[in-house]
């Protein structure tokens, strides 16, 4: 009998690896699948606008003190209403993000009050050298809304008065 | 007479202070940090914003015997039924204050929670995010949720420009008062106020220009919130993402410490800049103040126009060229001239770069001159002020004697600590011949016409207004003696300086403490440049003829272009600059230097008071520093000076030079902690000023007096009625190389005008605002015509540095054009 | 002309009233005095004042701003101020300034038409036992209306408009 113990071990084994050939697999054949991404996944960052194609960033830099990598930099001006980038006295002349620094904590969306600077979906980046890896804010900025006119636009003055716009509740 | 001490105990600390002492500081003294928003050190208090309540506790006084109860040993304390604003309470003896209890806390809460409901929701754009007081102190103090409905927040004008200077944000504003107090009580010129009353309370100005006060940009620091803002930094950057360095402003004699913040920034291309400049503490100096001028006058800096390569004339065409060529070409010229050559250095260098220009000049033998129009400065190292002389601690029994010198526009922060020495009971006595605005304050003027400026002082004993004077000055304890150059030339002045020198010789104050002879210069460091042994030369055409001319930092032609002939009679021109000048456009060879805010060094402020500078700035182009371009040349001469490290250079002025004894960049960065408490986490106290952690200076030692010089007669032009006589004037906003590049300030410098008296405009038939034509020394000028009823008759007034080249009285002839 | 040069009379009244280093009290009289003929005070009146008192032009306009009788803009010739606290309002105040509101077709705080009348809301003219009330400024001066309606309101105005003159 004993010469049949390896071969019943054998057998437990294979049949384990048969079993297991049989199943369905979990692979996803990426890049011709994606697996779509949970609902709160932090991916590249996208600045975002309002309906009416304005931009939703202040230029207020808070994502920058945020950051615990100092990842990002900002630099502010200011709207007139002939050349307006956002409703409200004040927009992000420059907005770059080092993307070798960030760490996608999520802690700039925490921050900023606008609700303009989010996390989104896409993890597929990639850069050869390090200065390509600092995206500036024509890489981040969301295109403009269908219908809508891309910033700067000129708009009827009086029209934006508040130096920070009316905002809602956020929703999630 | 010293103070009685008052001992109390604030939350249960005893502290001890003197009579008088508000709560608020008295609890500052031992680290009690009471939040207050409309209170401020340096001014009275108003109780107006009531963040300071604190639970107030006094002995109780038994009705008949007038005596303190006593329970249990020790007085009774009775505590008030409601809070009391610590900022308007003196301390009393026995007095107890809790601050700690749920009481005095809730009370801070609501105060908080009432001043937030005003107050926008502003901080993501606000300027003042990071250095706020209100935001500081309610993370301190006030309540995590608001019970105010956001729509009800009222809303008003956010963008108000109160001159072209400073921005208002109606709705930021808290009504504190602290803007409108400071320039009311502590610069006397009251152009803000409120307008209207209760929640529609608006701070306005109606002055012409609007805020018209050249302090105007320090209420920006001591607004507790983002309501004052300065166009110059709008939007420029974050307090957190700027370093800083400290500093000392170049543009007039005071010196005031100055802290940079630099930033480096994208929309400069990738270069670091200097973002906004901010008051260094320094109670000896500018306190927590800043002039305007001081202010925005930094962009000459990072302006495009620097020269950033050496330059090198071969006939007509100038090329760039390398240091090594450069300083060759230069070096081998100066060996070739032998001792025949001048060194002509401007006060704006440094003491470092002063002494190697000097001890080039003494090395090789040549001669080495200051180029200023205001003479007299060995006087001031004679009998210049003590050690212990600070203007901030004169009152009663001392007297102030200003001479030929619109303080106002030469050297604003003297101005400003001279007047509130006159309101703490100085007396000060003012010697022109026009009205200045220090006038206000003064017990005594003596007015006298242009021309008579040294015999005035001389004999002020005989014209009835001096003999009051003459009595003040000599009775008093300490007389301190300012001259200018007012209407004066360089003979004028030095003669000004001798008469007023021998005043404090006779009236027994020369080198006493307390006590000395202060020269109101043109430039920030003309002090240490007299204290080195530079002198001034009268007659600079004569001195440049068939000479090697070496010009560091002043641009002759460009203020006088009659200059223009005698420097091309030059032998060899070597020209050290920042920028491309007129002399510069005549040199042989052209060596670009660092300004201030590229390397360290010093400077002697006109009190006779050495100050570091730190670097702010990585090297603009391939500059370098004026000492060290002067020893690299020295060197190629023949000549081994120091020309690396600046802290090696003071090391050996101090042992050249007797005043500047026991001197090192050691003992000028020491520091003291200075009252009140400013930066970090006392900003809500006295301001977003910046604490001085890198050196408060030291002065210099006074020279054994001697004899004093007499004085010698000078001929001066004086007015007369049958011609227009121009006088040189100062201005504070003029066309200077370093103020120039600041575009902001270009409606305040505006175009080159002559002020006359409205008789005198109608005897040249020429009308106020008009264009006129000048003619002086033979070349015409086109000018504004302003008038004034405050400019003597028969006289011009011309501002110098506005590019028309006047440096002592001149005869002029004035059309319409 | 200066306030001095117009009533070279009535300054030296005014200035005599105080003692000379306290002659900025004098702020208050000479600011009626200015708005004598325009209604208001002008940038030159205030500046007249301030070199007068040897105070700024922005402390003269800062008293204006404090108090609702003194005005620094251009409005009707007559400014009608109507009071509608709650003792007068108790007595039809409300309703009375409405209805004179919508008979000249104006809104509360404008000018009429032809520039003659402003009406303003104010608070508490003690006269809560005649309301409704309003207190008429003017070129004469201050006077007080009282138990008015809007029929005798609108005759005044008229006799206003006629004659340049109030009348009682």
């Amino acid at each position: 009998m004993r010469v049949f113990e390896p071969l019943i071990e054998l057998a437990r084994g294979l049949g384990t690896t048969f079993k297991i050939m049989l199943e369905k697999p979990v692979t996803v054949q990426y890049p011709e699948q994606k697996k779509p991404v949970k609902p709160r996944f932090r991916g590249r960052h996208v600045l975002k606008r309002y309906d009416n194609g304005l931009e939703k960033c202040i230029g207020c830099a808070l994502c920058a003190a945020a950051c615990p990598a100092d990842a990002i930099f900002v630099e502010s001006a200011e709207n007139t209403d002939d050349v307006r980038f956002s409703p409200g006295d004040r927009y992000a002349s420059t907005y770059e993000i080092n993307m070798l620094r960030c760490i996608f904590c999520g802690f700039c969306e925490d921050a900023c009050p606008t609700e303009a600077v989010v996390l989104g979906d896409n993890y597929e980046l990639s850069f050869t050298n390090r200065r390509d890896a600092i995206y500036p804010k024509e890489m981040l900025i969301e295109p403009a809304p269908a219908g809508t006119l891309p910033t700067p636009q000129k708009v009827p003055p009086g029209l934006y008065t508040r130096s920070v716009p009316e905002m809602k509740d956020p929703q999630d | 007479m010293p103070k009685q001490l008052v001992s109390l105990i604030i939350d249960g600390q005893s502290v001890s202070v003197p009579a008088g002492t508000l709560i608020v500081d008295a609890a500052k003294q031992v680290g009690i940090d009471i939040p207050v928003f409309c209170y401020h050190p340096k001014m009275e208090p108003v109780g107006m914003c009531r963040m300071c309540l604190v639970e107030v506790g006094r002995p109780v006084i038994d009705r008949v015997s007038g005596q303190p109860v006593i329970e249990g040993g020790k007085p009774k304390i009775q505590f008030g039924a409601k809070l009391e604003t610590a900022c308007t309470t003196p301390v009393s003896e026995d007095m107890q204050v809790v601050g700690m209890s749920e009481k005095a806390r809730t009370g801070r809460k609501e105060i908080v929670e009432f001043l937030l409901t005003s107050h926008p929701l502003d901080c993501p754009v606000c300027d003042k995010g990071g250095e706020c007081p209100l935001q500081n102190l309610t993370m301190a103090h006030g309540s995590s949720e608001s019970r105010f409905k956001f729509d009800d927040k009222q809303h008003q004008k956010k963008h108000v420009p109160l001159g072209d200077l400073i921005w208002l944000d109606r709705e930021r504003c808290i009504q504190c008062a602290r803007c409108i107090r400071f320039q009311g009580e502590i610069v006397g010129d009251a152009v803000l106020d409120f307008f209207r009353r209760g929640r529609a309370t608006d701070i306005v100005t109606y002055s012409e220009p609007g805020f018209d006060s050249i302090f105007s940009s320090n209420t920006t620091d001591i607004c507790p919130v983002g309501a004052l803002t300065t166009a110059d930094f709008r939007f420029g950057a974050r307090p957190w993402e700027m370093n800083s360095a400290a500093s000392i402003c170049t543009h007039c004699p005071v010196g005031c410490n100055t802290t940079l913040n630099i930033r480096r920034e994208a929309r400069s291309d990738g270069n670091m800049v200097i973002k906004r400049i901010m008051p260094r503490q320094n109670e000896q100096v500018n306190e927590i103040w800043l002039c305007d001028k001081g202010r925005f006058a930094h962009h000459f800096s990072a302006s495009p126009d620097r020269l950033a390569k050496p330059l090198v004339r071969t006939g007509e065409l100038v090329t760039e060229s390398s240091w090594e060529e450069a300083l060759n070409l230069a070096a081998r010229s100066l060996v070739e001239a032998k001792q025949d050559f001048i060194v002509l250095a401007g006060g704006r260098l440094a003491n470092e770069d002063l002494f190697n220009l000097k001890a080039l000049a003494d090395g090789l033998g040549g001669k080495a001159a200051l180029y200023t129009h205001m003479g007299g400065g060995y006087l001031t190292t004679l009998a210049g002020v003590s050690m212990d002389t600070n203007f901030g601690e004169m009152g009663a029994g001392t007297s102030i004697l200003v001479a030929a010198s619109d303080l106002y526009n030469e050297a604003p922060l003297w101005y400003l600590r001279i007047k509130q020495a006159a309101a703490r009971g100085a007396t000060l006595i003012l010697a022109g011949a026009r009205e200045t605005k220090l006038e206000k304050y003064a017990a005594h003027v003596i007015r006298y016409a242009y021309g008579d400026e040294a015999q005035t002082i001389k004999s002020m004993q005989k014209s009835k207004a001096g003999q009051a004077a003459a009595e003040a000055l000599a009775s008093a304890q300490n007389l301190v003696v300012l001259y200018g150059s007012d209407g004066l030339g360089l003979e004028g002045s030095a003669s000004l300086a001798e008469a007023c020198a021998g005043l404090l010789d006779m009236t027994g104050h020369a080198g006493k403490p307390g006590s000395g002879l202060i020269g109101v210069w043109p430039h920030a460091n003309d002090q240490g440049a007299w204290e080195m042994g530079f002198q001034p030369v009268a007659d600079l055409a004569a001195e440049f003829k068939n000479k090697l001319v070496y010009i560091a930092a002043c641009d002759p032609v460009g203020d006088d272009p009659a200059l223009a002939e005698a420097l091309k009679s030059a032998r060899f021109v070597i020209v050290q600059e920042l920028f491309q000048t007129e002399t510069t456009r005549l040199a042989n060879v052209v060596l670009p230097a660092q300004a201030f805010t590229e390397r360290e060094g010093s400077f002697t402020s006109g009190e006779r008071r050495v100050q570091r500078f730190y670097p702010a700035l990585p090297a603009f182009g391939e500059t370098r520093p004026d000492f060290s371009i002067t020893a690299s040349l020295a060197q190629k001469a023949g000549l081994e000076l120091e020309g690396t490290s600046a802290l090696l250079i003071m090391n050996k002025i101090a042992s050249k030079y007797k005043s500047f004894e026991g001197l090192s960049y050691a003992r000028l960065a020491e520091v003291r902690e200075q009252w009140p408490l400013v930066g970090r986490g006392d900003i809500y106290y006295g301001g977003a000023i910046y604490a001085n952690t890198q050196g408060l200076g030291t002065r210099l030692a006074l020279l054994e007096a001697g004899s004093l010089p007499g004085t010698k007669p000078v001929e001066s032009k004086r007015p007369s009625e049958s011609e227009l006589l121009a006088i040189p004037v100062c201005k504070i906003y003029d066309r200077g190389v370093t103020v120039l590049p600041s575009t902001l300030l270009h409606p305040h410098i505006g175009d080159a005008s002559v002020s006359l008296h409205p008789d005198t405009a109608v005897r040249f038939k020429v009308q106020a605002g008009s264009t006129a034509q000048l003619t002086v020394n033979g070349t015409a000028y086109q000018v504004k015509v302003l008038v004034d009823e405050k400019v003597p008759a028969s006289v011009a007034l011309l501002p110098r540095s506005m590019g028309i080249p006047i440096n002592t009285p001149a005869t002029i002839s004035l059309k319409a054009a | 002309m200066s306030l001095t040069e117009k009533y070279p009379q009535e300054v030296k009244k005014i200035l005599a009233k105080y003692p000379p280093e306290q002659k900025r009290s004098a702020v208050m009289p000479l600011l009626y005095l200015a708005q004598r003929q325009e209604g208001y005070a002008t940038r030159a009146a205030m500046q007249d004042i301030a070199d007068l008192l040897a105070i700024t032009p922005t402390d003269v306009a800062s008293i204006i701003g404090f108090y609702t009788l003194f005005h620094d803009e251009k409005e009707g010739r007559y400014r009608m101020q109507v009071c509608t606290d709650l003792p007068c309002a108790l007595r039809g105040a409300d309703q009375f300034l409405q209805e004179l509101c919508t008979n000249l077709q104006v809104q509360v705080g404008q000018t009429s038409e032809d520039d003659l009348v402003t009406i303003e809301e104010v608070k508490c003219l003690a006269g809560c036992d005649k309301a409704p009330m309003f207190q008429l400024q003017g070129e004469n001066g201050i006077e007080y209306h009282e138990n008015m309606t809007v029929d005798k309101t609108l005759e005044l105005i008229e006799a206003l408009r006629k004659s340049g003159k109030e009348v009682k």
